[in-house]
């Protein structure tokens, strides 16, 4: 299992390559924008960490299934599924590295969104009195309102169990698009409306558990619970289409 | 020790192995012969394991084929397989983390008889390069079967001839040696038994040494009177 992950490392390498590559050079910006104190690429500098943080835990993801697709539909199948794994293991290893892929970026991105947010606070000491400001206004809206680190540790523990569990949705529809509808013709729409349905299912049971009176904390880590819960529910139906169906 | 039982592949309405019962021993050098599309290549995958049967199985040591008899079953596909951004060297240090049979050393020294070297990238190469490639990397392997699916393809006559004694060096009495082509010059003087497959089905399966005594013909003889005007387009 680990030299497989080892080898879907390396197989996405590239795309995590440029994810962080484009990071760096805007918290190069950041940190030019601070010191320099020149607003404009500042504020454009911190634009670009919020959409390459969310959109590069998207792209390693999708990465993620353009590789499977590859996987499963071209020659290159072979230097899979000729060796002595079983598609259990192999798709676990795709999942797993993927998942601990988007885990470790969404950390990382996360440190480094707290300490730039501290080091403009520690510049600019009028930016936290408008945060406290906001808090303040946010509270008296609804006193359960609040973005203290617990919640926001769940809210990113929730966004990245929801986008795990998007992927695995994939990674079905993928295999079934591939083992089940193989040369018939709508097979890539009939694999997407698979997608879109077990997606909808997923939400639909988060949204009956988040009736339960409780924080706003826990709803996040229930919600990433039930994510993660149907991710494995739905790896192990695509281990068991690929290990009966997939021809390569 | 490798053997199909009524075995069919169906592609939608396209029959492409259609109940092929065949069974190959050890201390055999089999060439799988027929035209293009005969379904050769069909029946190597699914003993392969890479392509499920429509019905009908292989059974390796009795039997069916599974994760356990990817570890003695060395298959080279005729098409390039490889991870594009891989070098020789990366393509070896695959193999040896996935089969235990695999020989980096033996890897090494095939590579330098076919003229290869580790730092060449699998992208950067020509078609007989990396046919060459995959019998280094297939011989490099001390399986039990071989099944080598066109390993002449693409490949000039010099190079031929240096595939051709390193995949006789590998024959013992204790192996089962595949080898799957079209070209049935190249392949008589290889192999000492052959198989016939015409339109998906099994049409012969002779002893070549028992075919030159008995019948007073070769393997080509025997090829024209099967395929005839079909087997010469191929």
């Amino acid at each position: 299992m680990i030299k497989l992950m080892k080898y879907e490392f390396r197989k996405t390498l590239f795309v995590k390559l440029i994810v962080l590559g484009a990071m760096a050079l805007a918290e190069i910006a950041f940190l030019v924008g601070l010191w320099g104190d020149k607003e404009r690429t500042l504020s454009l500098s911190i634009l670009l960490l919020t959409f390459i943080a969310l959109g590069g835990i998207m792209i390693i993801g999708l990465a993620s299934v353009v590789i499977l697709h590859r996987d499963v539909s071209t020659r290159q199948s072979y230097m899979l599924f000729m060796t002595p794994n079983s598609s259990t293991t192999i798709l676990g290893a795709k999942l797993l590295e993927n998942g601990l892929s988007i885990v470790m970026a969404g950390a990382c991105f996360f440190a480094l969104g707290a300490l730039d947010i501290t080091l403009l606070f520690a510049k600019m000491g009028q930016l936290e009195d408008l945060w406290q400001m906001i808090m303040s206004f946010l509270h008296s809206i609804n006193q359960e309102i609040t973005l203290d680190l617990p919640v926001m540790l769940s809210l990113m523990i929730s966004i990245l169990g929801n986008w795990i569990s998007t992927v695995t949705a994939m990674y079905l529809g993928v295999v079934v698009a591939n083992a089940l509808l193989n040369g018939k013709r709508f097979s890539g729409f009939l694999s997407f409306i698979i997608i879109v349905i077990l997606l909808w299912a997923v939400s639909w049971i988060q949204m009956q558990a988040a009736d339960i009176k409780a924080s706003i904390q826990t709803v996040f880590l229930i919600d990433a619970g039930i994510a993660l819960l149907a991710s494995l529910v739905m790896y192990i139906v695509t281990a068991q289409i690929m290990e009966r169906k997939l021809s390569v | 020790m490798l053997e199909s039982r009524s075995i069919t592949k169906k592609f939608g309405s396209k029959t492409a192995v259609d109940q092929v019962t065949v069974r190959f021993e050890p201390g055999h050098i089999y060439a799988v012969l027929g035209p293009n599309g005969s379904g050769k290549t069909t029946w190597m995958k699914m003993a392969a394991g890479l392509i499920k049967p429509t019905s009908g199985e292989v059974l390796f040591d009795g039997k069916p084929v599974n994760i356990e008899s990817r570890k003695h079953i060395a298959y080279m596909s005729t098409e390039p397989y490889f991870y594009t951004w891989m070098t020789a060297r990366d393509v070896g240090r695959y193999y040896e983390d996935f089969f235990e049979d695999f020989s980096y050393a033996t890897y090494k020294r095939l590579l330098e008889r076919m003229e290869l070297t580790e730092d060449m990238k699998t992208s950067a190469l020509s078609s007989g390069m990396m046919a060459k490639l995959k019998i280094a990397v297939t011989l490099a392997r001390d399986a039990m079967v071989y099944m080598l699916d066109e390993p002449f393809n693409g490949i000039d006559l010099l190079a031929r001839d240096e595939i051709r004694q390193t995949i006789l060096e590998r024959a013992d009495e204790s192996k089962v040696l595949l080898l799957s082509s079209h070209l049935v010059e190249e392949m008589e003087a290889i192999a000492d038994k052959a198989v016939f497959i015409r339109k998906g089905q099994l049409v012969d399966q002779v002893d070549l040494e028992q075919l030159r005594t008995e019948k007073g013909i070769s393997m080509a003889d025997r090829y024209r009177e099967i395929y005839g005007h079909e087997g010469a387009q191929a």
